[in-house]
């Protein structure tokens, strides 16, 4: 879809996942890294843990589909370089690397056709414009953190960073959004996207909620109390973890209904049990009709129904009853799943020669396929092929860059 | 000033967080959304907190207005065949098409892919699912992003080692999905106005949020390790990083101090307790790592969150309170980047919803407007887009298609 454009990317953790998306679109993406590696080389987990800049399984999985070049651009030679680059991409994406509080292109006269798009963690010119910052202090500030976790301990957080991801993913469409418009005038512009503003999507609208006159939301833990009655939404199964939402009201409540009827045939509720109209619980718990000790009962109940089966069981009720329930997949779960197979989200790679399918396809499209073309790229991988191919420098000028550090 | 999709018409069937998410992206990026519901069958996040005063009513919902903010609505029951030959003349008017109805159910209503673009070859449609349209275990399966997340291997990951998994906040893919759904709409209009091609891109949120966890997948791709739970903040590969105690119920500031200058600069402003001679080196610190987030706990614990963060920011310490949502309501950066808007709805009065997720210097983002009442735009869409006569819209009324 987008085998016409090409990308510079100034690798910085946050800017990964935007480049990966358009490649995988289409796009030719080239990273820019300096000469010592990008610092997504040092992201964990590392190939068989152990480290090197070649092995970082992080890199691996961000930069699929992508060729990559060193260029030191702190120096003369390499700010010359990257603006004569950047006449040759339709798009550039970059990154304010908190420790330098400028983004690569700052400063560098751009073409007037570039897409450039420019990510920084907190709101580009607010009073947080300088704070230093990481991806744990994004997330930190993103509001999801805040409100997940026991109660008894502190927030939790995803292992796998995700202020990255979630700056990456916007700048994905903000670079697309600036193509849209230089589609129709032929004008390149700045994008600007801000990691933190990005990350809030995954706090849903809970900062709306005190300005409306509503208290506000504070953690639970993985279950929340209905009339004070623990309802969990994870349980053990046979073999690992099942997710079941408990819901009430016209919709939703239906799928309770149906599973608490399930869990009466498996002997794992009382009959009674099974048959409350649980889509009227709540305004019936109010008016006394219903109390919390049958609610408690169906817990139980779930319980005990969940420990009876495997995850593949639960997996297939919920299918076949239209339940809000689903296995707790791992990762190996997800490798096995047939679903995902006979779908075609994986596409085969190689990590540093090792054969391997990769969840890559994120649409299935009737006319495009998301491929992986290319594994992710060695350190200074095609720079010779770049500095030749686009700017037409010389073997010998190549060579000189490189005996004065510059790539 | 244009925005950048100006000139964009999307016809929006979705409900609940995934599609409507992903066009309100693309209504604040300029484009025309028109938002099909019905009164018989609203959309269930009308039914969703947060409402305005804390009252339930469909009109109420603050979350509501956030996701559909800026979109038209057209009230139509699309089961009737007026009211689906509606839906086929919006579809030849519109550039896309977002739906998310339970695989199989456009097929029923002969209003898929196959359908519409029958109408209007050039069309980009999308639809979301949790598992998508295809492959065994699709049919069937309809749900929330919680589902989408427990498939996606991201809630197996998300909690303590010793516990249950947790699972992220709310449903998560439903925030994940709404990207790439976004970002392959844009490309496929790009191809579109190169090639004149359209297409029907299928989403599932489970797969999308299997992206997010990418870095995870190739653990065990690589070598065989199913990545487990960690707990909490903080990596075991720098110290001190993590989430640490502040004045007040359940208030935590995040600090990572790992790299060298900035613990230096952590350990001269907290003083003696950080002290300590094993504390000098990385190893050191990890190697006592409890120690260390005992004192630099001991330090945080009386202070106030935001006290904390700016007392380290000012000595350049990555370092942000655990936000919840009263802070983001009155965080001053969010507050200068002007992130809040305030909408005016008749029902409901004045509220905040947020705005765009990206600044744009030159086509800059449309203004965030509430979102539509039920209905709200019938007429005017008929008339304007359908080309129905006023005579027609009085039958349709009548016959009970539009509501």
């Amino acid at each position: 879809m987008l085998d016409d454009i090409r990308v510079l990317e100034i690798s910085a953790p946050e800017t990964m996942l935007a480049g990966c998306i358009l490649a995988a679109l289409g796009a030719d993406v080239v990273v820019v890294e300096p000469p010592a590696g990008s610092l997504g080389r040092r992201l964990d987990p590392y190939l068989d843990d152990i480290p090197g800049l070649e092995r970082s399984l992080t890199w691996h999985a961000m930069n699929r589909n992508k060729r990559a070049i060193t260029l030191d651009i702190a120096s003369a030679d390499g700010r010359a370089i990257l603006a004569q680059l950047a006449a040759k991409f339709d798009a550039a994406i970059d990154s304010v690397q908190s420790r330098i509080a400028a983004a690569a292109l700052d400063g560098i006269d751009l073409p007037d056709k570039l897409v450039r798009t420019r990510i920084s963690a907190f709101a580009r010119s607010g009073p947080k414009s300088a704070y230093a910052a990481s991806d744990l202090i994004v997330m930190a500030a993103s509001g999801a953190p805040g409100v997940s976790g026991d109660i008894d301990r502190p927030p939790l957080f995803f292992p796998v960073p995700q202020a990255m991801m979630e700056a990456g993913a916007d700048a994905a469409i903000a670079t697309l959004a600036g193509l849209m418009a230089r589609d129709r005038d032929g004008q390149g512009q700045s994008a600007h996207v801000s990691a933190r503003i990005a990350a809030m999507m995954g706090a849903m609208s809970q900062m709306l909620g005190p300005g409306a006159g509503n208290p506000e939301i504070t953690r639970s833990g993985g279950s929340i109390a209905i009339a004070g009655v623990e309802v969990p939404s994870i349980y053990e199964c046979a073999d690992g973890f099942v997710l079941i939402t408990v819901a009430f009201g016209p919709v939703f409540g239906q799928m309770t209904n149906r599973l608490a009827q399930w869990a009466a045939r498996e002997q794992c509720l009382p009959p009674e049990i099974g048959e409350i109209p649980w889509t009227s619980f709540i305004p019936d718990l109010q008016q006394k009709k219903r109390t919390p000790a049958e609610l408690q009962a169906l817990v139980d109940g779930l319980k005990k129904l969940a420990c009876n089966k495997t995850k593949e069981e639960f997996g297939a009720a919920a299918r076949s009853l239209g339940l809000l329930a689903s296995p707790v997949m791992n990762m190996r779960d997800v490798a096995e799943s047939p679903q995902y197979r006979e779908r075609g989200l994986f596409a085969s790679t190689e990590i540093s020669g090792r054969r391997v399918d990769v969840p890559a396809r994120f649409a299935q499209c009737n006319n495009f396929t998301i491929e992986v073309r290319r594994p992710a790229p060695a350190l200074s991988q095609h720079t010779v092929e770049i500095l030749e191919g686009d700017l037409g420098l010389s073997r010998t000028e190549i060579q000189a860059l490189f005996a004065h550090g510059i790539i | 000033m244009a925005s950048p999709l100006t000139g964009i018409h999307v016809l929006d069937l979705s409900w609940v967080m995934v599609g409507p998410a992903s066009g309100r992206y693309l209504a604040d990026l300029g484009a025309d959304v028109i938002k099909v519901e019905s009164s018989r069958r609203i959309d269930p996040v009308r039914t969703l907190p947060p409402f305005k005063d804390g009252k339930p009513g469909p009109e109420r919902s603050v979350g509501y207005h956030n996701l559909n903010a800026g979109k038209r609505c057209i009230a139509i029951d699309i089961r009737k065949p007026e009211g689906r030959e509606i839906v086929l003349r919006l579809s030849q008017w519109a550039d896309v098409v977002l739906e998310s109805f339970t695989p199989g159910v456009l097929d029923e209503l002969r209003l898929a892919y196959s359908d519409l673009s029958a109408r209007n070859p050039k069309i980009v449609m999308a639809s979301t699912s949790i598992l998508g349209q295809t492959g065994p275990y699709a049919k069937g399966t309809s749900g929330v992003g919680t589902m989408g997340a427990a498939m996606s291997g991201a809630t197996y990951q998300f909690g303590w080692p010793d516990r249950v998994p947790n699972g992220p906040w709310g449903p998560w893919t439903d925030a994940v999905t709404p990207r790439f759904i976004v970002a392959s709409i844009l490309a496929a209009l790009h191809r579109r106005a190169r090639t004149g091609q359209g297409c029907y891109l299928d989403f599932a949120q489970a797969e999308c949020g299997i992206q997010f966890m990418m870095p995870a997948y190739y653990e065990y791709a690589a070598g065989g390790r199913i990545p487990e739970r960690r707990g909490g903040a903080g990596s075991a590969l720098a110290a001190p990083q993590g989430v640490y105690p502040c004045a007040g119920n359940d208030r935590w500031v995040a600090i990572d101090a790992s790299e060298a200058d900035r613990w230096t600069a952590l350990r001269n402003l907290i003083g003696a307790t950080l002290a300590n001679r094993e504390f000098d080196t990385l190893l050191g610190r990890l190697r006592a790592r409890d120690r260390l987030d005992r004192a630099i706990a001991q330090w945080t614990e009386p202070r106030q969150g935001e006290a904390v963060e700016a007392a380290l920011q000012a000595v350049g310490v990555p370092a942000h309170l655990v936000s919840r949502g009263n802070d983001l309501a009155h965080d001053p950066d969010l507050r200068s980047a002007g992130h809040f808007r305030r909408i005016d709805d008749p029902v409901i009065g004045e509220v905040e919803v947020e705005g765009p997720r990206a600044e744009f210097d030159r086509t800059p983002a449309a203004a965030t407007a509430r979102g539509p009442r039920i209905g709200e735009h019938t007429g005017e869409i008929l008339r304007e887009v359908c080309g129905l006569a006023q005579e027609d819209i009085a039958r349709l009324m009548e016959s009970g298609v539009l509501a």
